[in-house]
């Protein structure tokens, strides 16, 4: 038979169709994909009508190929937009991007997986796909079905492109490894299980309990390597924002002793120098007097103020300095 | 004669107010090399710039109030380059939950005769010293490494020595006023330098 089956529509159509000897019954076989035909013979013109069936399987697979279809979609567009950013924009590209770039192909990944572990996924291993046509011709349908990839469905991509047994470096593998396992013997190998499962255990323990002496031993062992001091932080923000700890620089002439009012004047405003201890040579004696006239402070100010307008701008002439 | 259009504050000067938002931390000098690779896989990828600049502070004492400051600095690896003056406001206070220090900012350029200028005005020199060390950029963000060094004799920036056994890290930006988003993503910023480093706002009037 040749013709397809087409009708699912409803049970009333005109196509020809054909159907298998041995239906007529509803067979309810899970492995094989059998179809069902029931047809209705009208007695008017001899019109045969057709009700296509699919098992449910059948419908299921096809489900679960078009969802997986979808995803792999999905993971060859992340893919391809990665690779494009690594060839094109390496650098400017960040490690944080990178990270999630590889985030969300483990996403991805990880949907497929549940979509191929999903109860409702029929076992792909009982599907064959037999190639039915080979042709060493450029096929111009499958050129563009594989993005250029695949011009021509011929006898040396059949066997990439449809194998379904892994490499035969990694079937060697497999049964050396499987041969090894032989080898070693029911006690053997019932022990080394033991092991795993104990030290698997002990470090989920680890991990899932913070226990404080545990804490305490690591938190020391990190004390002996901290990355930064906090007085020190304290110290370098103090000399970058008014120059605490630096040495202060006068001129030779600054504090002459014929002029009492300038000290008051000028140790009125800088209150913060007051502070600073271990300054060098001159300013000693300076912290010394304005520690004496700190307390009058507030209150001696606006006299002195008063009084040293006119000595202090002949003093701020430059030359006397 | 239609209505004066309205604004907080009369328009009378061509620039606009920025402000620099600052957050600071140290790193001992041990720990400096991890630093620096985290930074170079952090921010934006181009050879990180080393700088060497000697930074004078400069004091007008008035008659009432703090003494006004403003801070002169000269690269000592680019000796002809121009020198920058800089103007900090007070940090501003009220909102708490800002996460980094505000102040205003202006900055200026100026030429190899700014010393001599300055003096001419009246302020004196209050204290100077030598920072050394990287510049990393991020976006708008800017983040400098350096080690202050004090200097022994007034002048003389070959004789010096360390302030201390850290490097100073600072993470700044500078934006118009009234950008807060600026301050959620320097926070973000520093939070991937820990535990390295602890980038926090440290308000300089506590530490006087």
């Amino acid at each position: 038979c040749s013709t397809q089956v087409l009708c699912e529509n409803g049970p009333f159509c005109s196509r020809f169709v054909c159907w298998h000897a041995n239906c007529g019954a509803l067979q309810k076989n899970t492995r094989d994909i059998v179809i069902v035909l029931l047809y209705h013979i009208r007695a008017e013109g001899g019109y045969v009508c057709v009700l296509f069936r699919q098992q449910r399987e059948e419908k299921q697979l096809e489900a679960s190929l078009e969802s997986l279809h979808a995803r792999v979609a999905h993971l060859k567009g992340s893919l391809q937009s990665f690779i494009l950013k690594l060839e094109n924009e390496h650098d400017r590209l960040t490690w944080p991007s990178v990270l999630d770039n590889f985030a969300l192909l483990s996403g991805q990944l990880n949907t497929i997986n549940k979509v191929l572990k999903n109860e409702k996924t029929p076992s792909y291993r009982s599907q064959v796909i037999i190639p039915l046509l080979l042709s060493p011709d450029r096929d111009e349908e499958l050129v563009k079905l594989t993005e250029q990839r695949v011009p021509v469905f011929s006898h040396e991509i059949v066997p990439d492109h449809l194998r379904t047994k892994p490499d035969p470096e990694v079937e060697e593998q497999e049964k050396h490894l499987s041969a090894e396992a032989a080898r070693i013997g029911p006690e053997v190998a019932q022990k080394q299980i033991q092991t795993l499962n104990k030290l698997c255990s002990n470090l989920l323990e680890k991990l899932n309990n913070p226990r404080d002496d545990r804490d305490s031993e690591s938190s020391a062992l990190r004390q002996n390597k901290p990355s930064f001091n906090p007085a020190d932080t304290n110290a370098l923000v103090a000399a970058v924002g008014f120059g605490k700890g630096l040495s202060k620089c006068r001129p030779p002439g600054s504090v002459p002793p014929g002029h009492p009012g300038q000290p008051t004047m000028s140790t009125g405003p800088t209150l913060q120098q007051v502070t600073i201890a271990g300054t060098t040579g001159h300013q000693a004696g300076m912290g010394g007097q304005v520690a004496q006239q700190q307390p009058g402070q507030p209150g001696k100010m606006p006299s002195s103020i008063k009084t040293n307008i006119k000595s202090a701008s002949a003093s701020m002439h430059p030359y006397n300095r | 004669m239609e209505a004066p259009p309205v604004t907080v504050m009369p328009v009378t000067g061509g620039t606009i107010n920025m402000m620099e938002y600052l957050l600071q931390g140290s790193v001992l000098d041990q720990s400096l090399e991890s630093l620096l690779h985290r930074l170079r896989g952090l921010c934006d990828n181009m050879e990180p710039e080393s700088f060497a600049d000697h930074e004078l502070v400069y004091l007008l004492k008035g008659q009432q109030g703090n003494p006004f400051m403003l801070r002169g600095r000269r690269s000592l690896l680019h000796p002809t380059a121009p020198w920058h003056l800089r103007y900090l406001g007070q940090p501003e206070v009220g909102d708490k939950s800002r996460h980094a220090l505000v102040r205003n900012c202006v900055d200026v350029a100026a030429s190899h005769s700014l010393p001599e200028f300055l003096n001419e005005m009246g302020f004196r020199m209050d204290h100077e010293f030598v920072a050394k060390g990287q510049v990393f950029r991020k976006g708008a963000m800017k983040v400098v490494v350096s080690k202050l060094l004090r200097v022994l004799a007034t002048g003389n920036t070959e004789n010096t020595e360390p302030l201390s056994l850290s490097y100073l890290v600072e993470l700044s930006v500078l934006a118009p006023a009234g950008q807060d988003t600026v301050s959620e993503d320097m926070r973000s910023f520093a939070e991937q330098l820990k535990p390295l480093v602890h980038l926090e706002k440290i308000d300089p009037k506590r530490l006087m």
